[in-house]
C-alpha cells in the first residue's frame, strides 16, 4: 500500500510544480515581464562576476572547443579588425543611401540618421545563450546610458535590439530571432516593407512588398526611420539573395542576407536612440 | 533532504549553471550548442526517483531561464515534466547496466528539446518549430549522453547516495 501512495504523492508534486511553472509563464508573459526582468537584472548582477572569473579559468578549454591553439589571442585581434571592417562597410553603405535621400529632396531633413547620433561600444559576454532564441549579452548596461530598444549595430549593418538593460549589461535580440521585425526602405523611390527573423542563422524574411515593385538580387534594404518607428532610418539590414512571387500570393517572397555578420560581434556599437514611446 | 545535501546540490548547480555558461556556450556544432542544465534532472531522477528529478527539473530549469531571453519558467514547466517523466518510466537501480543513464540521457534530452519548441510554439513562439531542431535535438542529446555517467557519481555525491542505497534509500527526503 505504501508504493501507490508514494506514486500518488509524487504525481502530485509533479502536477504543482508544472502549475507553479505554468502559473510563472503566464504572469511574465501578461504584463508581468517586469518581475522577469528584475529577476534576470539581479541574477546577472550577481552572477556576472562569478561567470567572468570563471571563465578566465576556463578560456582555454574554450578556446580549445572552438578549435585553435593559442586562438584567444588570434581570435581578438581578428574580432577587432572585423569590428573595424564591418564600420568601413557600414559606412560605406550608409553614404549611398545619404546620397539617394539626398537627391530625392524629400522632406527627411528631419530624421536624425546613425553619424549624429551618439554610441556605446560594447563587448559581447555572452552569444545565444539558448538553442531557441538569437541574443546576445553585452557588457554596458543602463549606468552606460544603454536603455530599452536601443538599436545595436557593428559588422556592416543593424544586429538587433536591447531588449533587457541591466546595471552594468544589457540583453539584445538579435535581426535573426523570431520576434525581430525590422520596418525597411528600399529602391530609389524608397519602398517600404517589413523584414523579419526566422532564427539564428537563417536569412530574413521581407514581407508586405507588392507583385511588381522594382527589386533585384544584392539590393540593399534599410530601416526606415518613418515616425514610431522602432530604429533611426539609413541603417543597412540586408541584402536581397533570392526573390520571387508565388503564384496567386498578394506580395514577392523576399530572402535577405543581413549586413553584419552576425557570427562576429565580440563589439559592437548601441545607438543611444530611444524608440518613441 | 539534509543541509548539507542541499548546499552540495546548490554547489552543483551553480557549477552545472557556470560550465553551461562558458565551455557550453563555445561549442557550437551545425548552430547548436549543448544544454547542460538538462542532464540533471534526467540523472536526479535516475537515482534518487521521480520526484527529486521533477523539483531539481524545476530549479534548475528558472535558474536557465534567469539568463535567456525566452518565455521565463518554459525551461523550468520541460525540466520538471522531464525529471518526473524519467523518475516513473525507468527502473533503475545500481545493478542496472552501464549504459542505461546515456541511453535514457539521450532520449530524455530530445524529448525535452522536441516538448520545449512545441510549448514555445503554443505560447507564440512559432520560430521554435522552424528552427534546425535536428541538430539541437542531436547536439543536446548527445552531449548530455557523454555527461550522462560523470553526472551519475556527482549527483550520488551531491544528494548523500552511497552507491549501495540506491534510488530506494532516497525515498520521501525530499
Amino acid at each position: 500500500m505504501a508504493k501507490p501512495r508514494r506514486s500518488r504523492r509524487t504525481l502530485t508534486t509533479i502536477v504543482v510544480l508544472a502549475l507553479v511553472s505554468i502559473s510563472i509563464i503566464t504572469i511574465s508573459e501578461r504584463g508581468g515581464s517586469r518581475i522577469a526582468s528584475g529577476l534576470r537584472s539581479v541574477a546577472n548582477q550577481v552572477f556576472s562576476p562569478i561567470r567572468s572569473g570563471f571563465d578566465d579559468v576556463t578560456r582555454p578549454i574554450s578556446n580549445f572547443f572552438a578549435g585553435a591553439v593559442n586562438y584567444g589571442s588570434v581570435a581578438q585581434q581578428n574580432a577587432e579588425l572585423r569590428h573595424t571592417l564591418g564600420q568601413l562597410r557600414q559606412q560605406q553603405a550608409e553614404h549611398a543611401y545619404q546620397e539617394r535621400q539626398l537627391r530625392q529632396l524629400t522632406a527627411l531633413l528631419h530624421i536624425k540618421f546613425l553619424d549624429s547620433l551618439p554610441t556605446v561600444t560594447a563587448q559581447t559576454e555572452l552569444y545565444n545563450v539558448s538553442n531557441f532564441v538569437a541574443s546576445i549579452q553585452i557588457d554596458k548596461g543602463t549606468a552606460d546610458g544603454v536603455g530599452l530598444g536601443m538599436p545595436v549595430v557593428g559588422s556592416g549593418g543593424l544586429v538587433g535590439q536591447v531588449v533587457e538593460a541591466f546595471h552594468h549589461s544589457a540583453v539584445v535580440r538579435l535581426i535573426t530571432d523570431g520576434r525581430s521585425k525590422v520596418g525597411v526602405a528600399f529602391g530609389a523611390t524608397q519602398q517600404l516593407a517589413t523584414a523579419q527573423g526566422q532564427g539564428a542563422g537563417r536569412p530574413l524574411a521581407a514581407s508586405f512588398i507588392a507583385p511588381g515593385t522594382p527589386l533585384h538580387t544584392g539590393q540593399v534594404m534599410f530601416t526606415n526611420g518613418l515616425a514610431d518607428a522602432e530604429f533611426p532610418g539609413g541603417i543597412p539590414v540586408g541584402r536581397v539573395t533570392a526573390f520571387g512571387t508565388p503564384p496567386g500570393a498578394g506580395q514577392i517572397s523576399v530572402t535577405l542576407r543581413p549586413m553584419a555578420d552576425l557570427g562576429q560581434l565580440t563589439y559592437v556599437d548601441v545607438v543611444l536612440w530611444e524608440p518613441a514611446p | 533532504m539534509t543541509g548539507a545535501a542541499l548546499a552540495r546540490t546548490a554547489l552543483v548547480l551553480l557549477g552545472a549553471l557556470l560550465l553551461q555558461l562558458t565551455v557550453g556556450l563555445s561549442i557550437v556544432i551545425g548552430g547548436a550548442h549543448p544544454d547542460v542544465l538538462l542532464v540533471l534532472p534526467i540523472v536526479t531522477a535516475l537515482v534518487a526517483g521521480p520526484t527529486e528529478g521533477a523539483v531539481m527539473g524545476f530549479v534548475a530549469g528558472l535558474v536557465a531561464d534567469l539568463f535567456v531571453p525566452a518565455p521565463f519558467g518554459l525551461s523550468a514547466l520541460v525540466g520538471c515534466l522531464v525529471g518526473g517523466a524519467v523518475g516513473f518510466v525507468v527502473p533503475y537501480s545500481d545493478r542496472s547496466p552501464w549504459w542505461v543513464p546515456p541511453v535514457v540521457a539521450l532520449a530524455a534530452s530530445a524529448g525535452a528539446v522536441m516538448l520545449y519548441a512545441v510549448l514555445g510554439a503554443v505560447l507564440g513562439d512559432e520560430q521554435f518549430l522552424k528552427l534546425n531542431l535536428g541538430a539541437i535535438v542531436a547536439v543536446v542529446a548527445v552531449t548530455n549522453a557523454l555527461l550522462a555517467v560523470p553526472a551519475l557519481s556527482v549527483l550520488r555525491w551531491s544528494l548523500g547516495l552511497s552507491g549501495a542505497e540506491g534510488r530506494r534509500a532516497a525515498g520521501g527526503r525530499w
